[in-house]
C-alpha cells in the first residue's frame, strides 16, 4: 500500500529549524514515504502568526486557521487515524502546510490495528518499538485527534502560554530557552495591600512581653484549646528576690553591650545597627558569608584568653588555693554578694541572685562578653568550676545555693552561663588536667568520700575539680571512682555547658539540654544522702527518691560518673554495665526524669542498659 | 439538513461556527464546531463541544471520509483570533521534552513480547532495576529472564540476587492467577524451601 521511496534529506528550507528533527528520522526506519512527496518544504508560520509568502498563496483566513491550529499541535501527543483504521499515537511533529498536509509523527506506534476498511480489530497484539519518526501521506490521513490542546491564549506572553499548557520546566529547557530575558531587571518588592494576616515586620522581633500577645491566650481563644505549659518545667524557675531588679539591670547592661559592640562582621554589624557602609551590594551585605579568617568574632579568642586569664587568676587565685586554702575566701571572691546572695536560695529555687553571683563572680562585665566569644572555642569544663565552687559550698553547707546557681545560669543567662563557663575554663587552663588529676589522686581516697557526700575536706577540693574535668571530658581514666563521683556532680553543669559550647567541646553535642527538675528537692547533707548536691541540679538526673546505699559504698562514690568504673556492691554494680558503655560520653542526658523514674528501684537499674544505652550512669539510687 | 456524501459538501455548511454532527466513512461519529475548513487541503477542523478552559479536544477531519454530517445549529467562532499567538520555541521544547519522555516510556517496552511478559517486566520494575535485551528481561545487569518468564527461566546473578528475582516473579504469577497460569503454580510448590510461604497460601487457595 504505501511505496517506500527515497525521501529527499527534508531540509529546513526556510531556516527555521522546524525540520530539525525530521533530518534525523527521514532515514530511520519505518517510514511510510508519501509517493512523490518530499516532505521537506513546510511552511509553519513563524512567532506571531505571521504567514510568509509563501503560504500568502494560499493566504486564506480558513487556510491560515489551518496552519495555526495544526502549529499549536507540535509536541503534543496525536492520535492519526489513517484510511484503513489503524491508529497511530505519536507525538505531533510537522505537516507540509502547502502542500496537501501528510503528517509526521515522532515516536509513533500503532495502537490500533485496522484491517479494513469499517473493520477495528482490538485485538492484543505483540508490541513493537515506536517509530522514531513515523510519516503518514496525505493520501493517507483520515482524521487527526488530539486532546487537551490548548488553542488561544489570552494575549499573554509567551512564557504564560508555555505554563499555561501546564509543562514540565525542563531546567535545560530554562536556561536554554531564548524566551527568557537574560539578566532580567529586578524590580524591588512591594508588598500587597495591607494583609491583615501578615504580621507587623517592624515589631515582628519584639518579645512577647512587648508585643502584647499571648499565645496560649490565642489559641484558647480560637480553638478552645487549654494550654498545660509551664515554663518552669522546661527552664529555671526565675525567682523574683529582692536582688531582681538589679540583676536584671546587670543583664541587660551586659546585654547591651554586647550587643553595641564593634564588630567587624558584616552581618553582626547590620543587626547591630552599626553598619554605616552602604557601597557593598545587597548581596554581601545581607547574604553571603565571609569566609576569610580573622572576622569571624570567635578570633577574640586568642586576645580573651590572656584577658581572661589575668583576670581568673585575680578574680579566683590558683584553683587549689582557692579551694583548699580559703574556701571561705573563695567565696567571697566569686560573688561579692556571693554569701548574701547565695543565702537567698532556696532549694527549688532558681534565682536570679544565683545569676547575680555569677555575674559578680566574674568580676566584670566585659568579660561576659568576652566569654560570650569564647565560648564556643573551648570544651568546657563547666562543671569544674561548678563542683570546685559546690564542693566549696558543700564545705560551707551552703550546697544548694551553689548548685541553684549554676543552674540558674543554665536557664537564664547565658552570659552567667558563659561566665561562669569562662572562669572555668580559666581554671581549668589554669591546672591542667594532668596536674588537677596527680593531685587527685594524691589525695584520691579523701575525694572520694566527698563525692560521696560525705562533708568534704578542703584538701581534696582540687582534685574533685580536676577529677570531675576529666569525667566531663568523658577521658576519665585515672581514679574512676573519684570521676564518677564528680562527674555525678558535674552532670548538671554538663548539660547545660553542653549546650552551650556544643560545636566544640568534647560534650555530646546530641544530648539535649538540661532540665531542671522543679520538683527535686533540696539537698540536706547527710551522711545518708548518696548526692552531695541539692537534688535540685540533680533532679533530672537522680531519683529524687529515699537516699540510698551510699554507706555501702564508702570508698565508692556513687557514681554519676559517666565512664565510672565502679567496683562496689550491688547498686553500683548494677550500674556498672552502663557506666563502663558510657565512659566517653557526657554525663548529661536528657532522659533524665525518665530515668529517675527508672531509678527508684534497684532492679529497675538492671534494665537501664536496654532501656536509655547511650544515658550516661546517673544512675543513683535511692 | 442531511447531505449526501463526501463530494457534495456545501463549503457554506462548513462554516465557521456550525455545529455539526458528523459520520466519518470509517464509521466513527461525532459532534464538532467547526474552526475551519480548508479547501485546497480538504481538511474540516472540528472542535468537540463544551470543554471548558482554554484546553479543547480537536479533530482534524479529512472531508473526504465524511459519510454525512447533520447541521445542528450555529454558534460562535470557536477561534478568536485576537488570542492567537504562537511561540515556536516554546513549542519546540514541548515537543522535545515529550520525545524524550517518550523515549524513555520506550526503553520499557518490550519489543515483541506478549503482554505477560510485559506485565512482568513493569512488575520488576516497580522495585528492581529492568532493561529489556531483546526480549530477555535483564535485572540489576546480571539476571536474565528469558521466555517464557517463569521462576524456571530465571538465570544469572548472584543468588541472592537471583532468588530476589525468582521471587518477584513467583508473587507476580500467584498474584494473577488463574486457570492458565496453574501450571506455573503447580511447579511453584514444589520450591518449597524457597517460597514456602506463597505456596503455603497457594494450596489452601
Amino acid at each position: 500500500m504505501m511505496n517506500l521511496q527515497q525521501i529527499g534529506q527534508p531540509k529546513s528550507s526556510n531556516g527555521y529549524g522546524r525540520w530539525k528533527s525530521e533530518k534525523e528520522g527521514a532515514t530511520k526506519s519505518d517510514n511510510k514515504i508519501p509517493s512523490g512527496k518530499s516532505n521537506a518544504s513546510s511552511r509553519l508560520p513563524s512567532t506571531g502568526f505571521v504567514t510568509d509568502n509563501k503560504v500568502g498563496s494560499y493566504g486564506t483566513p480558513s487556510h491560515d486557521r489551518l496552519v495555526y491550529l495544526t502549529t499549536c499541535l507540535i509536541g503534543q501527543h496525536v492520535e492519526v487515524q489513517v484510511k484503513n483504521g489503524s491508529i497511530y499515537s505519536g507525538i505531533f511533529h510537522a505537516t507540509n502546510t502547502d502542500k496537501d498536509f501528510g503528517i509526521i509523527l515522532k515516536m509513533a506506534r500503532l495502537t490500533k490495528e485496522g484491517t479494513l476498511q469499517g473493520q477495528r480489530s482490538g485485538v492484543e497484539f505483540v508490541s513493537k518499538a515506536p517509530s522514531k519518526t513515523l510519516i503518514i501521506p496525505a493520501n493517507d490521513l483520515v482524521q487527526v485527534i488530539v486532546k487537551d490542546l490548548a488553542v488561544s491564549r489570552d494575549g499573554l506572553p509567551s512564557e504564560s502560554h508555555y505554563d499555561m499548557q501546564h509543562e514540565i520546566m525542563v531546567d535545560s529547557v530554562i536556561s536554554q530557552s531564548r524566551h527568557v530575558e537574560i539578566g532580567r531587571e529586578l524590580q524591588r518588592w512591594v508588598p500587597d495591600e495591607d494583609d491583615p494576616q501578615c504580621p507587623e515586620l517592624e515589631n515582628i522581633f519584639d518579645g512577647p512581653w512587648n508585643r502584647g500577645w499571648d499565645q496560649f491566650e490565642t489559641n484558647e481563644t480560637l480553638f478552645g484549646v487549654k494550654s498545660t505549659f509551664n515554663e518552669e518545667i522546661y527552664t529555671t524557675k526565675l525567682e523574683k528576690g529582692p536582688k531582681t531588679r538589679e540583676l536584671e539591670k546587670q543583664a541587660l547592661k551586659i546585654a547591651r553591650e554586647i550587643e553595641g559592640e564593634e564588630t567587624e562582621d558584616l552581618h553582626l554589624a547590620e543587626e547591630r545597627g552599626l553598619y554605616h557602609n552602604f557601597d557593598i551590594d545587597e548581596e554581601t551585605r545581607f547574604s553571603s558569608v565571609y569566609r576569610g579568617k580573622g572576622v569571624d568574632d570567635i578570633g577574640y579568642d586568642e586576645n580573651e584568653d590572656k584577658l581572661l586569664d589575668s583576670h581568673n587568676s585575680e578574680t579566683f587565685g590558683s584553683i587549689y588555693d582557692l579551694a583548699i586554702t580559703r574556701p571561705g575566701e573563695a567565696i567571697g571572691q566569686k560573688g561579692n554578694n556571693g554569701t548574701q546572695t547565695w543565702s537567698n536560695l532556696s532549694s527549688a529555687d532558681y534565682s536570679q541572685s544565683g545569676t547575680g553571683v555569677e555575674l559578680c563572680r566574674s568580676g566584670s562585665n566585659d568579660h561576659a562578653k568576652q566569654i560570650a566569644y569564647e565560648l564556643p572555642a573551648q570544651s568546657c569544663s563547666f562543671s569544674e568550676s561548678r563542683i570546685q565552687e559546690n564542693s566549696v559550698n558543700d564545705l560551707h553547707g551552703a550546697i544548694d545555693n551553689t548548685v541553684e546557681e549554676d543552674w540558674i545560669q543554665t536557664g537564664d543567662v547565658q552570659l552567667s552561663k558563659s561566665e561562669d563557663l569562662q572562669s572555668s575554663l580559666k581554671l581549668k587552663k589554669d591546672g591542667s588536667d594532668e596536674g588537677g588529676l596527680a593531685h587527685n589522686e594524691a589525695s584520691r581516697a579523701p575525694s572520694t568520700h566527698i563525692l560521696s557526700k560525705t562533708p568534704e575536706e578542703t584538701g581534696s577540693v582540687g582534685e574533685k575539680k580536676a577529677v570531675i574535668s576529666r569525667g566531663r571530658l568523658g577521658s576519665c581514666t585515672s581514679g574512676s571512682d573519684c570521676v564518677a563521683a564528680s562527674s555525678g556532680r558535674g552532670l548538671s553543669p554538663s548539660s547545660s555547658v553542653g549546650s552551650l559550647s556544643s560545636e566544640k567541646s568534647t560534650l555530646n553535642p546530641n544530648a539535649k539540654e538540661f532540665k531542671l527538675n522543679p520538683n527535686a528537692k533540696s539537698f540536706v547533707p547527710s551522711q545518708t544522702h548518696a548526692r552531695p548536691r541539692s537534688p535540685v541540679s540533680d533532679g533530672s538526673f537522680y531519683f529524687p527518691a529515699t537516699v540510698s546505699t551510699v554507706p555501702n559504698v564508702p570508698t565508692m562514690p556513687m557514681g554519676i560518673g559517666v565512664g565510672t568504673t565502679f567496683a562496689g556492691p550491688q547498686q553500683p554494680v548494677i550500674y556498672n554495665p552502663q557506666v563502663a558503655q558510657m565512659s566517653s560520653q557526657p554525663y548529661f542526658h536528657p532522659n533524665g526524669p525518665q530515668y529517675g523514674q527508672l531509678l527508684g528501684h534497684p532492679r529497675q537499674v538492671l534494665y537501664m542498659p536496654s532501656y536509655l544505652p547511650e544515658m550516661p550512669y546517673k544512675g543513683r539510687d535511692y | 439538513m442531511a447531505t449526501e456524501g463526501a463530494n457534495n459538501i456545501n463549503p457554506d455548511d462548513l462554516a465557521v461556527g456550525c455545529m455539526l454532527s458528523i459520520r466519518t466513512t470509517l464509521g466513527d461519529e461525532f459532534e464538532g464546531h467547526v474552526v475551519t475548513f480548508d479547501r485546497p487541503s480538504n481538511i474540516l477542523v472540528l472542535q468537540e463541544p463544551s470543554k471548558p478552559g482554554p484546553r479543547r479536544n480537536i479533530r482534524l477531519l479529512k472531508a473526504n471520509y465524511i459519510k454525512d454530517f447533520t447541521f445542528l445549529g450555529h454558534a460562535q467562532d470557536p477561534l478568536d483570533p485576537n488570542t492567537c499567538f504562537l511561540d515556536l520555541t516554546a513549542l519546540q521544547a514541548r515537543e522535545h521534552v515529550a520525545v524524550r519522555q517518550a523515549e524513555a516510556d520506550a526503553e520499557r517496552i518490550g519489543v515483541g513480547v506478549t503482554s505477560e511478559a510485559q506485565s512482568i517486566f513493569d512488575a520488576l520494575s516497580k522495585t528492581l532495576p529492568v532493561r529489556w535485551d531483546k526480549t530477555v528481561i535483564v535485572v540489576m545487569n546480571e539476571v536474565r529472564v528469558s521466555s517464557p518468564y517463569h521462576p524456571e527461566s530465571v538465570f544469572g546473578g548472584t543468588p541472592a540476587a537471583n532468588d530476589r528475582v525468582k521471587k518477584v516473579v513467583i508473587i507476580f504469577l500467584l498474584l494473577c492467577y488463574d486457570a492458565s497460569k496453574c501450571l506455573y503454580l503447580w511447579h511453584v510448590k514444589y520450591h518449597i524451601d524457597c517460597y514456602s510461604s506463597m505456596c503455603t497460601r497457594v494450596a489452601c487457595a
